[in-house]
């Protein structure tokens, strides 16, 4: 299936497998192809997402509060007079994005991380996104249609919790990649 | 963070539920810090005895917390 991914796919894939490597995931999850994509940024997929303002720090909050335990608690620390987002600010700006989202700083697991029971689910609707639109390649565009097909993933449901309507944003990838292929 | 005015003023307030809760995150918060600014200074070649000084723990400890086996800058020390 990789041989018809685009190239801009294929880094989608690549970043993804290193979003689950930091986050200490044990396979690769919706919620890694979602942030590859976004970060990865080419192709009709991140430009979906970023027309509908699909912000990749909010959606990195986000999953982190689902996936980690303990959650960062902004209103608590406020009443500290902590501003977390200026935390956050700072932390990133010096290590990265996400830097404090990470729990464990412990090296991460080497090599090859799989992908999971839903990534792969989405890498198989996204090959039959494309097929049912008559194309030959899987683009950031397909990937994102499977993404969105498979709807119960935790790349969909931090979509919609940040207000993203899945709906309209299948329409616009869908306009997006029939104009590109026209 | 709207409502950060309004609960910056609980603060003053004596009811445990608002303060305890603003320990725990502030627990949370320094533990993440902790474990980012470990990783980096192991990055950077620190030794676990140099971390140690500086968090006021011993070598174990921190080792213990944050170690994991990697040996890509050559011996653990």
């Amino acid at each position: 299936m990789f041989e018809r991914f685009t190239k801009e796919a294929r880094a989608v894939v690549v970043r993804a497998q290193e979003e689950a490597r930091r986050l200490r995931a044990p396979f690769i999850d919706t919620e890694h192809l979602l942030l590859g994509m976004l970060e990865a940024g080419g192709g009709p997929g991140a430009q979906a997402l970023r027309d509908r303002e699909a912000d990749p720090a909010e959606l990195r909050r986000r999953i982190a509060g689902v996936v980690g335990g303990d959650d960062l608690d902004p209103d608590a620390l406020a009443t500290l007079g902590i501003d977390l987002d200026e935390v956050r600010r700072a932390t990133e700006a010096a290590f990265g994005p996400g830097a404090l989202d990470v729990r464990s700083h412990k090296p991460p697991r080497q090599g090859h991380i799989p992908f999971g029971r839903r990534a792969k689910k989405v890498l198989e609707l996204s090959l039959r996104e494309s097929l049912r639109l008559g194309h030959n390649h899987i683009g950031t565009g397909h990937l994102l249609l499977g993404l969105i097909r498979e709807g119960e993933g935790l790349a969909a449901r931090v979509l919609v919790d940040s207000g993203v309507e899945l709906a309209a944003l299948r329409d616009d990838v869908i306009r997006l990649i029939s104009s590109e292929a026209a | 963070m709207s409502d950060g005015v309004q609960l910056a003023q609980e603060a003053s307030s004596r009811d445990p539920a608002v303060g305890l809760r603003a320990v725990r995150a502030l627990r949370e918060l320094a533990e993440r810090l902790e474990a980012l600014q470990v990783g980096n200074a192991r990055d950077q070649g620190w030794s676990w005895q140099e971390i140690a000084v500086c968090l006021g723990v011993s070598r174990q400890a921190v080792h213990k917390k944050h170690g994991g086996g990697r040996r890509i800058l050559g011996k653990e020390r």
